[in-house]
């Protein structure tokens, strides 16, 4: 491969271009590449695409699976999942969790990418303690954590022996702290996730427009929050709609540290929908529903997330440019 | 980042980090401390001689195995298609895959649960890989695109020219060419399919079919809340990813952050 051959190569997008000899040619020279995509296509279109369709032929029915009868029942099953009171408290749940934990992981994932890009002793010990409850599965963990706010766990006792016995309580038991405790452990797996986009997309950051900031008397809040966080941005609503996706799908650490209970206190989507699929009193249909329902919501939200984001970035760009001209 | 000139602000960063690190930890000890309550020891000897105890790790390597070779090799093969090769209404293809990209898992198990019944598949490796790959290939199928547009097309014009077949192009030019962005695709792949529990637990339901991220419920299940032992399974589990990500740092990195940077 020679100089030249990769100088030819940069004017890659103009086949783009309608007209002209050179792309048409280039056009005919190609190879047809329908059998190569095929493979990824049929597995995950297929699947998911299949998937979709069935779930939504299923939400008209009411049928317990296997050789039983199914029931149609129209738009029942919608029905009945809009009036009935665990679909909103899941709902109210989902918002919590996501809007804390988002907040959470941008603030403590800014904080240790911040920290690990000056000068730190151990970085990479800290690295992987935050980094750990990304990698190992929430499953896995989750008696790990029941460990810690059960009545006679570590909470409790950390707070006995700060003499704050008052606050002792049976974090996972009452309704009024498990979800608490459910969007805890969210945070703690989250961070890490958020600390690994904004420590990369910090270090793209040029570092001239930090020194004239620094220049222009900046000091280190003022940086973090007029040049490195507008920068950040587009990371930011990436980690928006990701966060809201998993507290769309959430199942593994309410489902193994509270059972989505007491009291449906702390159900989530997930949890629902997996205890109507595999509780023995299971209605596929209404099952079926819930998915098609959480699946409008994740679409509805995450194109509006993804707009407001472009939104947003448009109109901070000029600004941007004019601060890495001084 | 923070710049810290003198000593006092240098301490004091160190100091914040090590006070935010603390309920990182705390867990961790928590599981460690208990895991060693009662035997010692021989919490762990009893987990790893319990009858079954390898068939998990066994599953999953299988199951994580399976779904990397899948998505490998569909997700190479298409990026080529999509980057490189004349595939008519190209966009539209993949923006139907691009559309399945933030898909909530939870949303496939009512159907495929039917789907697997019906198809005598319940209960097979099958019922879990396949279900992983789709869900993944269209986050890998993105990423790796971008990396092979970023490819020059003389250099597969060029071999071409010379009169190289196309699988022959797609073998010596595009496989060695996008190994470091397809280490990092699978390196997340793998840890997916390693900690994947609500997959599993709808359609492996057999006991012999169990993965690791099904063994403290095993545990709970067999021996009554024996808690000790049920931390030590946790922790032989956690143990291989911790290894895992602390060898492979830079590729999970790479690949997590293409994702969100893109």
């Amino acid at each position: 491969m020679t100089v030249t051959d990769l100088e030819i190569g940069s004017d890659r997008q103009t086949p783009v271009v309608k007209g002209g000899g050179r792309p048409k040619r280039r056009a005919r020279l190609l190879p047809g590449g329908l059998r190569w995509i095929l493979p990824a296509f049929a597995i995950s279109v297929g699947l998911i695409y299949y998937s979709i369709i069935y779930s939504g032929y299923l939400s008209f029915f009411s049928w317990p699976g296997g050789r039983a009868l199914m029931t149609p029942v129209g738009f029942g099953n919608y029905i009945s999942a809009l009036a009935d009171p665990v679909l909103w408290t899941s709902l109210r749940n989902t918002i919590i969790y996501f809007v804390v934990v988002f907040i959470v992981q941008v603030a403590g994932g800014t904080l240790f990418a911040a920290a690990m890009h000056s000068k730190i002793r151990f970085a990479n010990l800290y690295k992987v303690l935050v980094v750990i409850p990304v990698v190992v599965a929430p499953a896995t963990l989750a008696p790990a954590h029941v460990e810690v706010w059960q009545s006679d766990g570590t909470v409790n006792s950390i707070l006995g022996f700060f003499g704050l016995s008052a606050l002792q309580q049976p974090w996972i038991g009452q309704s009024t702290t498990s979800l608490l405790v459910v969007t805890l452990v969210g945070c703690w797996d989250a961070i890490g996730y958020g600390f690994i986009l904004i420590y990369a997309g910090m270090a793209q950051i040029d570092p001239e427009l930090i020194e004239a900031g620094r220049l222009d008397g900046a000091g280190n809040f003022r940086v973090l929050f007029s040049i490195v966080l507008p920068t950040l941005r587009p990371i930011i609503v990436s980690l928006a709609i990701l966060n809201f996706i998993t507290a769309l799908k959430l199942f593994d650490s309410p489902w193994l540290i509270t059972q989505g209970g007491p009291a449906h206190s702390s159900e989530f989507l997930g949890t629902m929908i997996y205890a109507e699929t595999a509780s023995s009193d299971r209605n596929l249909g209404y099952a079926s529903a819930l998915s098609i329902l959480v699946l409008i919501i994740a679409i509805a939200v995450s194109v509006f997330m993804q707009l407001r984001g472009r939104e947003r970035l448009t109109r901070t760009k000029p600004r941007r440019k004019e601060a890495a001209d001084v | 980042m923070f710049e810290t000139r003198s000593r006092r602000a240098r301490i004091t960063l160190q100091l914040v980090l090590t006070v935010a690190v603390v309920p990182f930890v705390i867990p961790l000890i928590a599981m460690l401390q208990t895991s060693f309550e009662g035997q010692g020891w021989g919490n762990y000897l009893a987990v790893v001689q319990v009858p079954g105890f390898p068939k998990f790790f066994l599953n999953t390597i299988i199951i994580a195995v399976a779904s990397i070779v899948i998505v490998y090799v569909a997700t190479l093969a298409a990026a080529f298609g999509f980057s490189k090769l004349r595939v008519r209404g190209k966009e539209l293809y993949f923006w139907l895959m691009m559309a399945a990209l933030t898909l909530p898992e939870v949303v496939l198990i009512a159907p495929l649960y039917t789907t697997a019944v019906k198809l005598g598949l319940l209960g097979t490796y099958w019922s879990v890989i396949l279900p992983i790959a789709a869900l993944q290939i269209p986050f890998t199928v993105l990423i790796a695109r971008g990396y092979v547009d970023g490819i020059p097309d003389a250099m597969f014009e060029a071999a071409r020219i010379d009169g190289a077949s196309t699988w022959r192009v797609f073998w010596s030019i595009l496989v060695p060419l996008s190994r470091p962005m397809a280490v990092a695709l699978m390196v997340l792949v793998l840890i997916y399919a390693w900690n994947s529990y609500l997959l599993p637990k709808v359609f492996l339901i057999d006991d012999g079919m169990g993965v690791v991220t099904q063994l403290p419920e095993f545990f709970r299940r067999q021996y009554n809340d024996d808690t000790p032992k049920i931390l030590a399974a946790s922790v032989i589990t956690a143990i291989p990813t911790i290894i895992a990500y602390i060898a492979l740092q830079r590729q999970f990195e790479r690949g997590m952050a293409a994702g969100a940077i893109k």
